[in-house]
């Protein structure tokens, strides 16, 4: 993504712009000339499919409704109305992206399944509305006097040129998505919702903003559509395949790229209508069969698009060279980073995090049942016990990924309950996840960008506090470059970690960073986590690894079946009854008691 | 006006009778195996052609005579139907389902999604290429004639699919419950992990219970086929209708997507009582996302899927 | 019985396991514990076919295990406890039993072993046509006992049966277990967070920590050894 720089990209897309142009001025037969013009429509349709669904995943069936919105809209205008699709075509835009606000609205509440089906269908109760209303076939009048004021042309090439516009429209905004925050952001929730949230990202809001300008694209294009046609049926603006071909295009070419659509179309759609010229009297659903065929092979062998299968062939040759084993942190002096002034050892000061009976129940089971407990401010603090006692619950209500059912928790003075995680984050929590899940395709330095949104105002100051963090965790600038496919499961956390203090935290929440790493790996995790916390970030780690944990914090709070069992120094928490009890069993504790046995 | 409620009301029961058998089928595979298949509705059209070559079109079941001849033809749809399902999981569905394919539930089903679409495309085109896109039907006098209770008329052919449509779906029922085949293939669906501890092949029942799913949506289409006209591309009407049933039912449960079923073809035909007969399918749209949005776990759901 | 030798996972680049060897002779009583995170889960699912060891061997009455299908190695005689209980849970007990009785040898023994079962944990009994689901987690941890003993299995293996339930129900449940060994003369693998009950009821023990076997010996040396609580508190 951002690591081809820009000037390539322009340069490609004014090269394909070039070619094509070129090809039209070459190519006589009108029909060839038709193709040539679906071919860039069809294009910007799945660019349209690829701005909400293949950056964000949400996949939609149901793009052919604004589509057709598009295409109806100028369409009526004109025929009622004299309107010169000039104007009618931008009217449909504005009413698509009204559409796309609306759906937006009602049906990103859904998941997954739920959200396919629902987007599935909003065209087909159109396409019923419109048959209904009695728009079977609705033929665009010929205008006779100034075609031109009525977007009629008589040489075909005209509306390839002004599809070419509308594709290469689409593509630079496409490309200005990608190459900036709205793209990270969309990725990120693609990868990870929960992650991406909890790292500062307002994951509603992006994907409204995908949405709209989704909708404004796939509505011009069905406008354009309906204009180079000059006729529309309910099936044709509203149908299955419309909203088939804006998904098929986009998932042959490639998913969540700019190139993918143009590639898929580029190769499906000549294909599909010569087959549907050639066969379409013999075999009236080859079309169909063709694009059908299409997804089910490139699904099961390049689930990401033929875009992406070779680039990585190409890249993956450049980036094992760059892959290495992390350097050892250097134990020296801490760089000079935004250290906050540590409070003076001895005086005891407001906890910088307070949890006051804080208690969540799933059904009947308290998974945290009354906690109360402070960090203060500079302090490395564990959080212990064994399986199943509600760490990380504890953890995701601190977030604001669940409510608590009673208590109250502030952070630096304020009330952290009922905010959504991303505003959690804003205040200047950060947090690390058990199962890191990185962007694979993208390298270590575009990960942890993501994190630095939330901090920062303009993208490059995000990339500098990207580079800053990246350098507290240890990993170096070759590191920084690679992708993040390629790394080990310890750079992987570090880059997790290096996330999260992107974002500049005062106080980072560490689920379980330590879990599985063997001895030297340990000893340099605990190192660089001394080390930011000496820079002035209050830690809270949840482990389950006491060697590790002996060493690194300063106090512990014990949980067992959600209650606080006990809370101090680790020296003594270890030998308090209670904890060996939740650990080893009351039996243990009977024995060790009873000298005869 | 009172007796046009009626009339609906009865119409909308035939029909739903028929719709219910159809959500059941799409239940053992959406609301038990949590499979996404937005195929779904062309097995039904293949069910429905099945029937028609049976005993239209190559008249294999003429020498039944016109009355039972449509009924076996239903039944032998499902066969046919179970055997197209069983290939597809073997070779295609099988790779994007099944325990070792998901790492999170979310990635499984895009794949599923995707790939079920693309068959969908394939057979609704390829009925189009293979049977032609002239509406048919399964010819039988009772689908002409109605039985008058009151001042109510009753479709023969609608009330004979009315009848067997519950019938087949206790039949499965008592499958699923007292068979041991049945039963493991509850087990595997309930829990494939603890099913193979048990000695369960879960991906032989997964492929079973695929089959067996659109294969009884195969026999409803085959009762539909003679109490209305269809072409290739009916399964897209279709396929939101099914769900609608299966998730106002409630996942999870087999029964309830049965009377899930029975509502959307009341709440069908009820509805050209105040809308435009072209709209009778929208009304259901909105039915579904209402109960997507407000009550995902429909009537009968086991579990709160948060949708 | 079941021999491991060096057995090796690893998931993503992390060690599950290193290098553990373990065995069990037939009609043995053994235990595996550690804390959390130090392997117990892995090497259950390792003998089940949940999980694919990168080296090592498991071989099973002298046959290599490795290469048989998960869901066979139930027909072969090993039952798998699994930790969360993992009831069917829209399924009645009855039919979760009967479930059980899946494998060839079951069905064959299914008319003696189902009222042995219902006899040792009566409540199974009482409930018999309620739904698993709905049972408490002492109840349905029975079930799941009871589910694999009527797979007739030579090895019955428990993954961690006290987890999230309360102390008197861990008691009840580790008698049973114990009541399992000494009158029938089950082969037992157990593998457990909770040092005390495991080692008092079983032969021989083994302890792992972060995916290594610590230490381990017959059951009276290992609960004086002080370096099992070192393995769970680090001191």
């Amino acid at each position: 993504m951002g690591s081809r720089s820009a000037t390539a990209q322009y340069l490609g897309i004014a090269l394909f712009s070039g070619a094509y142009l070129l090809l039209g001025f070459l190519v006589t037969n009108s029909y060839y000339q038709l193709i040539m013009t679906l071919v860039l429509l069809w294009a910007t349709m799945g660019l349209a499919w690829n701005m909400l669904s293949g950056y964000s995943g949400l996949i939609s069936f149901g793009h052919a409704v604004f589509f057709g919105l598009g295409g109806y809209t100028m369409t009526i205008v004109f025929v009622k109305f004299g309107l010169t699709p000039w104007l009618g075509i931008p009217l449909g835009v504005i009413i698509g992206v009204f559409a796309g606000i609306v759906i937006g609205f009602a049906t990103f509440r859904l998941r997954g399944h739920y959200f396919a089906l629902a987007m599935l269908a909003y065209p087909l109760a159109m396409l019923y509305v419109f048959e209904w209303l009695g728009y079977q076939e609705v033929t665009l009048p010929m205008m006779r006097e100034q075609p031109a004021m009525y977007a009629q042309f008589s040489d075909q090439r005209v509306y390839m040129v002004l599809a070419l516009a509308l594709t290469v429209g689409s593509m630079l905004v496409s490309l200005a998505v990608e190459r900036s925050r709205f793209g990270m952001s969309l990725l990120a929730i693609k990868q990870n919702e929960a992650a991406a949230e909890a790292a500062g990202i307002d994951a509603l809001s992006w994907k409204m903003r995908a949405m709209v300008l989704s909708a404004a694209m796939a509505a011009a294009a069905g406008g354009l559509y309906a204009i180079v046609l000059l006729i529309v049926t309910p099936q044709s603006m509203f149908g299955m395949l419309v909203s088939a071909q804006a998904l098929v295009v986009a998932l042959f070419g490639g998913v969540g790229t700019l190139w993918g659509p143009v590639i898929g179309s580029v190769i499906l759609v000549p294909l599909a209508e010569t087959l549907h010229a050639e066969l379409g009297n013999i075999v009236p659903g080859i079309q169909g069969v063709v694009y059908g065929l299409a997804i089910i092979i490139i699904i099961l062998l390049a689930p990401e698009g033929i875009y992406w299968r070779i680039r990585d062939r190409l890249v993956a040759r450049r980036a094992g060279e760059w892959a290495q084993p992390v350097e050892r942190a250097p134990t020296g002096e801490a760089p000079s980073t935004s250290a906050r002034p540590r409070p003076p050892r001895g005086v005891i000061a407001q906890p910088l995090l307070a949890l006051n009976g804080v208690s969540r129940a799933f059904g009947g089971l308290k998974a945290t049942d009354d906690v109360t407990l402070g960090v203060v401010e500079g302090a490395i603090h564990g959080i212990i016990g064994p399986n199943g006692a509600g760490k990380t619950t504890l953890f995701n209500v601190v977030n604001g990924f669940l409510k608590p059912h009673a208590g109250a928790i502030s952070f630096a003075g304020s009330s952290l309950v009922g905010l959504k995680p991303h505003a959690v984050c804003r205040l200047g929590i950060g947090r690390t996840f058990q199962v890191v899940r990185a962007f694979p395709r993208m390298t270590v330095l575009e990960n942890v960008i993501v994190g630095a949104y939330a901090a920062a105002a303009t993208d490059p100051q995000a990339e500098r506090n990207a580079y800053a963090a990246l350098e507290r965790v240890g990993l170096a600038d070759a590191q920084a470059h690679a992708l993040a496919g390629a790394l080990t499961t310890q750079q992987l956390r570090l880059m997790e970690l290096a996330r999260a203090l992107a974002a500049r935290p005062r106080l980072l929440l560490l689920d379980e960073t330590l879990a599985g790493l063997g001895h030297d790996e340990l000893a340099d995790m605990l190192a660089i986590i001394r080390r930011i916390n000496q820079e002035g970030v209050t830690i809270v780690i949840i482990e389950h690894t006491m060697h590790a944990m002996m060493k690194l914090a300063e106090s512990f709070s014990v949980l067992d079946h959600g209650r606080l069992i006990a809370e101090g120094p680790p020296a003594e928490v270890v030998k308090n009854p209670a904890v060996i009890e939740a650990y080893l069993g009351k039996r243990w504790m009977d024995r060790a008691q009873d000298p005869l046995a | 006006m009172l007796i046009d409620v009626f009339q609906a009301l009865a119409a909308g029961l035939l029909v739903g009778g028929t719709y219910g058998l159809m959500c059941v089928g799409l239940s053992i595979i959406f609301g038990v195996m949590r499979v996404v298949n937005f195929a779904h509705g062309d097995f039904m059209m293949l069910g429905m052609y099945a029937a028609y070559y049976l005993v239209t079109g190559f008249g294999v079941l003429a020498f039944l005579g016109p009355y039972a001849g449509p009924i076996v033809g239903a039944a032998l749809a499902g066969p046919v139907v179970f055997a197209v399902g069983w290939l597809l999981h073997r070779f295609l569905i099988a790779r994007v389902t099944g325990a070792r394919v998901v790492t999170a539930e979310a990635e499984g089903h895009y794949a599923q999604i995707i790939l079920t679409l693309g068959i969908a495309l394939v057979l609704a085109n390829g009925g189009l290429i293979l049977f032609g896109s002239q509406p048919v039907s399964v010819q039988t006098p009772l689908s002409r004639q109605s039985w008058e209770v009151g001042e109510i008329l009753f479709n023969q052919a609608r009330t004979v699919a009315f009848v067997l449509a519950p019938l087949c779906t206790l039949l499965l029922y008592v499958f699923l419950a007292r068979t041991t085949l049945g039963k493991a293939l509850r087990a595997a669906a309930d829990n494939p992990i603890s099913a193979a501890y048990v000695g369960i092949d879960v991906d032989r029942c997964h492929r079973f219970a695929f089959g067996l799913g659109v294969g009884i949506t195969g026999v409803a289409g085959g009762l539909i086929a003679s109490t209305q006209s269809f072409q290739p591309y009916i399964g897209f009407d279709f396929v939101i209708v099914m769900y609608a049933g299966v998730v106002l039912g409630g996942l999870g449960s087999i029964l309830g997507a049965f009377w899930g079923g029975l509502i959307i073809g009341v709440v069908q035909q009820m509805s050209t009582l105040v809308l435009p007969y072209q709209l009778q399918n929208t009304a259901i749209f909105v039915v579904f996302l209402l109960v997507v949005f407000f009550r995902p776990s429909g009537m009968f759901g086991r579990a709160a899927e948060r949708a | 019985m079941l021999r491991i030798r060096s057995l090796n996972v690893s998931y993503g680049g992390l060690r599950a396991l290193s290098d553990v060897s373990l065995e069990i002779e037939r009609g043995q009583f053994v235990a595996v514990v550690g804390p959390n995170g130090a392997g117990k889960s892995t090497l259950f699912k390792a003998i089940s076919g949940t999980v694919v060891p990168t080296a090592g061997e498991i071989t099973y009455n002298g046959r290599d295990l490795t290469a048989v299908p998960p869901a066979e190695r139930a027909h072969l005689g090993i039952a798998h406890v699994p930790e969360g209980r993992q009831v069917f849970a829209s399924m009645t007990v009855r039919e979760n039993l009967d479930m059980g009785a899946y494998t060839r040898n079951g069905r064959a023994r299914r008319a003696e072993l189902l009222p042995m079962i219902l006899d040792l944990f009566p409540v199974l009994a009482e409930r018999r046509d309620q739904l698993a689901g709905t049972l408490s987690g002492g109840e349905q941890q029975m079930l799941a006992i009871g589910r694999g003993l009527a797979s007739a299995p030579e090895l019955l293996m428990l993954d961690e049966p006290s987890m999230g339930l309360a102390p008197a129900v861990v008691d009840a449940i580790f008698e049973r277990i114990r009541d399992i060994h000494r009158a029938h003369g089950l082969t037992i693998l157990l593998v457990e967070q909770r040092v005390v009950e495991a080692i008092e009821a079983c032969d021989y023990g083994y302890v792992l920590e972060t995916g290594r076997v610590a230490l381990h010996g017959p059951y009276d040396t290992l609960l004086s050894d002080a370096r099992v609580k070192r393995a769970y508190l680090g001191i």
